[in-house]
């Protein structure tokens, strides 16, 4: 994924780098700052109030360290090479980042730890840093660093005996785990990257209408493979996982459907999207009133029904898919609980699993298993 | 993720230096690495390759929910922090452990030696976190740290509660052998009210995130820490501060407050010393009321009660609903907690004795009223009892609220584009000269006749002519009052509206106008909003959604504002 994110979930900016400098343990002034891009930026003063968290005491060596001030946050990675060629027998240093105060640094944190791992194999190879004259040479690579990472998100250090390539990545949380009843479908492009062998089998047939267990069939996969390929992909955004489309399906509107009344832009898209072909757009009036009769109790069948799809140039297929996509609606499931004394009925009806997911592990129509659920007055079907 | 802290730390730094004086909890856990690592061979000589080796997995300090790989020594190093960094927010975090205080200065008051007032000393009370906590977590445990700060300053200055402490802490921990840390704190713990207190903090923040504490057996320290308060009645959800704002902005006087509890536990719950008014307002207090109604019984002001709410919500005692009446349309959350395993459907029944919570719940399978259940036949105002499991429901939040919203779609387009330049370019208003054109005169000539010889056939067309005219005129009276009602809509949108019907009737038109213009039509507001703000019959409007349905597209759905806790993923 080369494309940096700007936004992350919890509203959270992410951080451009403000400065990077390199600090070191000098063996009569103690720990100073010797080379820092942009100059000046971080003051003396400044820096001998956290100099305690830079240059640290030998339990803290290869942590990273996070420290938070007013306006600004501090990254580093403290090192000390032990050799008798030191002055004190160890060359201390730390190669920080600082960011403001408010953002969002994880995702640097690595980067951190390799450029110091970096720094610290050309100084074990040449004493790079500790022969002297380190300003000169460490300026231009600070700088180049920073302006790399903060404009591309990667940057690719190649002089000197030893290359090495830094790349931010962004921390996001886990994607829950994909379950057999779930449909991918694609909300962007498939990067033209150099995908795993299982993705390239897998994704031809990833086209918003099959769920997972059927993929499996049709690419040949296994299922569990499928899952976590599929999961993969949901990590980085390029798929997202529908509620399964059948005409017995129940959906209702979310709060988030007033959007769609003042939000041009999501207009444009929405009545592109649903159009049944290209070259006749659908009304916005026609679209939203089909969104708003989708209440709890009536089914795509019934809307069908009730307003000419076709007349309307509504495709209600990719309707379904772009509201729930959008949140603009959601899907109603249909939870079967069982009461009475069943035991064996209420090890499958337990109310966790809904009737998508017992269709699925049981291979079985819904038509079918609700016409037996109904049959049985112990069961009582919950939706929500 | 996890909200608790790993460990509470005390640190003093001095003029004699720094010093950790206690944490909680202090039973060591030895991690098998820092061993390996005290106990290498000093004349051991490093080799390149060791040095670049990246041990493949992370470092962490946290084992079994407590702090481990960080000596004392090194602790008290970290929080004895710089004189510039007092009296400020401190973060640090190391590897996946984050470290949240507010280092507090204090004056000491030297009681034995009257000369030397000059003793500062330096306080940290230090919460360790999981780093992956949120920057509002890490706010309100900054907050936590600040007020204990400010308590312990105070206790200096009033007694020299710090130095008496502090000097308690230090002699146990010279008394103890060097190296036995876990015994020093053994006795600390038993000697030193701070210390107890600390203990007691850490534990109320594990279990309920609700502290309350009294430092010195003096001062009062309540503090509640919202992402774990919510647990208790919202399993797995984090509601942050951020949350309880919104949803208390969004608080109107129609809203009515459910308390979590029974009414008798929150005023045991409250202290001593809490608002008379608080206890004023709940012996009124019924899911039944709204607000207002409540602000009214009780004799408070709204604002006051709306405050009195406030500090409910956020200490997770109440929630906010719509008052429950027979038209409320409820249906099941979309994350409720419902399976034969929960322990709800045992509740419910010892609630309600013979009562199924899930043969109750399958009612709102479909979104259902009260007065929809309650037959209005034989049994014309609803059962207590079902008021009550509909109550205890909610309370539970399995249930929602579905409330009614409207929004103004006059062309297929939706709302014009041009919007912002809504101005109607006004023609000029058709003056009554139109009759005049239309209704000639009767002509010179055959008034001049003179003959009162009017014939029949004359006549005839002279009276549908009149029939005309005052066709016309109505319809141009029609035209008049429309266009004045309806002078800031643009023209597309007008000449959609006239084509309903309904725009024949002034009343309903004026209506119509007045609540568009007003922007209830865009989605913000439900209907009972609507009924409120506009102290207008449901049935009136209800009537008016019907006649203007070619151009008003009704949708059910959540109160966002105050459904936050069952569907804060919509927001």
């Amino acid at each position: 994924m080369n494309s940096i994110e700007k936004n992350n979930l919890s509203g959270v900016k992410e951080g451009q780098i403000r400065c990077i400098f390199f600090c070191e343990f000098h063996h009569t002034a103690g720990p100073i700052i010797s080379c820092q891009f942009p100059e000046h930026f971080i003051s003396k003063e400044l820096f001998d109030s956290i100099s305690v968290y830079i240059i640290t005491k030998a339990e803290l060596q290869k942590s990273t360290i996070t420290v938070t001030l007013q306006d600004y946050k501090f990254l580093g990675f403290p090192v000390r090479i032990d050799n008798k060629n030191y002055a004190r027998n160890a060359f201390h240093f730390n190669l920080c980042f600082v960011c403001d105060s408010d953002a969002r640094t994880v995702q640097y944190e690595s980067v951190v730890t390799k450029l110091s791992e970096y720094l610290m194999s050309m100084e074990i190879e040449s004493s790079f840093l500790s022969i002297g004259q380190s300003k000169e040479k460490l300026s231009p690579l600070l700088e180049k660093v920073m302006e790399d990472l903060n404009t591309k998100g990667e940057c690719a250090l190649l002089q000197g005996p030893i290359a090495t390539h830094l790349k931010v990545c962004q921390i996001r949380s886990d994607p829950n785990p994909v379950l057999d009843h779930q449909v991918p479908i694609f909300i962007k492009e498939l990067p033209p990257n150099q995908w795993d062998l299982t993705t390239q089998q897998v994704t031809p047939y990833i086209n918003g209408f099959n769920h997972i267990a059927r993929i499996a069939s049709l690419s040949d996969v296994d299922n569990n493979l499928v899952k976590a390929c599929v999961q993969n992909l949901v990590y980085y955004k390029v798929v997202a996982l529908v509620p399964l489309f059948q005409y017995s399906n129940i959906y209702c509107t979310t709060p988030k459907l007033r959007t769609l009344a003042q939000d041009i832009d999501l207009q444009r898209r929405c009545l592109q999207y649903v159009a049944r072909c290209n070259r006749q757009i659908p009304n916005l009036r026609d679209v939203f009133r089909t969104y708003a009769a989708m209440t709890r109790g009536t089914t795509i069948k019934d809307i069908c029904n009730r307003f000419n799809m076709a007349n309307m140039r509504i495709n209600e297929r990719k309707l379904v898919q772009f509201g729930v996509l959008e949140g603009l609606i959601r899907r109603v499931h249909k939870y079967p609980i069982a009461l009475g004394d069943n035991t064996d009925l209420q090890k499958t009806f337990t109310g966790n699993f809904n009737i998508d997911e017992i269709c699925c592990a049981a291979g079985i129509t819904t038509q079918q298993l609700e016409e037996k659920l109904e049959k049985d007055p112990n069961i009582i079907l919950l939706h929500k | 993720m996890e909200v608790s802290p790993l460990c509470v730390i005390l640190v003093k730094s001095d003029s004699k230096g720094d010093r950790l004086l206690f944490r909680y909890p202090f039973v060591h856990y030895e991690s098998p690495e820092t061993l390996s690592k005290t106990k290498r061979n000093p004349y051991a000589l490093p080799t390149a390759e060791d040095l670049l080796q990246t041990s493949v997995v992370p470092i962490s300090t946290i084992s079994k929910r407590g702090l481990t790989g960080f000596s004392d020594e090194v602790l008290s190093s970290l929080f004895a922090v710089k004189n510039d960094l007092c009296n400020r927010k401190f973060e640090l975090k190391v590897n996946d452990v984050r470290f949240v205080s507010h280092p507090t200065q204090l004056q000491l008051r030297n009681k034995q030696t009257e000369k030397d007032d000059t003793g500062i000393m330096l306080i940290n009370i230090v919460f360790s976190l999981s780093a992956l906590a949120s920057h509002s977590v890490v706010k309100c445990y900054h907050d936590l740290s600040k007020r204990i700060g400010i308590i312990l300053r105070h206790e200096e200055k009033r007694c020299g509660y710090i130095s008496e402490q502090t000097q308690t802490m230090m002699a146990a921990h010279d008394d103890s052998c060097t190296n036995n840390n876990g015994a020093a704190f053994e006795v600390i713990l038993q000697k030193c009210t701070l210390a107890a207190n600390i203990k007691k903090l850490y534990e109320d923040l594990c279990s309920t995130g609700l502290v309350n504490i009294r430092l010195n057996s003096w001062i009062p320290l309540s503090f509640c820490l919202p992402q774990k308060a919510h647990q208790w009645h919202l399993k797995g959800k984090l509601v942050e501060p951020e949350d309880i704002d919104r949803c208390l902005l969004a608080l109107r006087p129609y809203h009515s407050l459910l308390l979590l509890h029974p009414v008798q536990h929150l005023i045991n719950f409250t202290s001593l010393d809490s608002s008379p008014s608080l206890v004023q307002m709940l012996s009124q207090y019924s899911p039944m009321k709204n607000l207002q109604k409540l602000a009214k019984d009780s004799d408070l002001s709204l604002k006051h009660v709306f405050e009195l709410t406030a500090h409910l919500v956020y200490w997770a005692k109440a929630t906010v609903i719509f008052p429950v009446c027979s038209k409320n349309n409820y249906t099941i959350a979309s994350d409720a907690p419902i399976s034969l395993r929960s322990g709800l459907i045992d509740m419910y029944s010892t609630f309600f004795p013979g009562g199924n919570l899930i043969r109750a719940l399958s009612e709102f399978s479909l979104p259902t009223s009260l007065g929809q259940i309650t037959n209005p036949l034989c049994n014309p105002s609803p059962e207590p009892d079902l008021i009550k499991s509909i109550i205890w429901m909610l309370q539970h939040h399995l249930l929602v609220q579905l409330h009614t919203y409207v929004q103004y779609m006059p062309t297929d387009n939706g709302i014009s584009s041009t919007k912002c330049s809504r101005q109607y370019v006004k023609t000029p208003p058709r003056t009554s000269s139109v009759l005049s054109t239309s209704f000639p005169e009767p002509s010179r000539t055959e008034s001049e006749s003179g003959t009162s010889t009017v014939s029949e056939a004359q006549d005839f067309p002279k009276h549908f002519a009149l029939e005309s005219i005052t066709f016309a005129s109505t319809d141009d009276d029609k035209h008049n009052y429309q266009e004045e009602l309806l002078h800031d809509f643009p023209t597309e949108e007008s000449t959609q509206i006239f084509k309903i019907p309904a725009t024949n009737n002034p009343e309903d038109l004026k209506l119509f106008a007045r609540l568009c213009r007003k922007g209830y039509f865009q989605g913000n507001h439900h209907l009972e909003e609507i009924m409120y703000l506009e102290n207008l019959p449901r049935s009136q409007l209800l009537q008016l959604l019907d006649k203007f349905r070619d151009v008003l597209v009704t949708y059910e759905t959540e109160d966002p504002a105050i459904a936050m806790f069952s569907s804060s993923s919509y927001l």
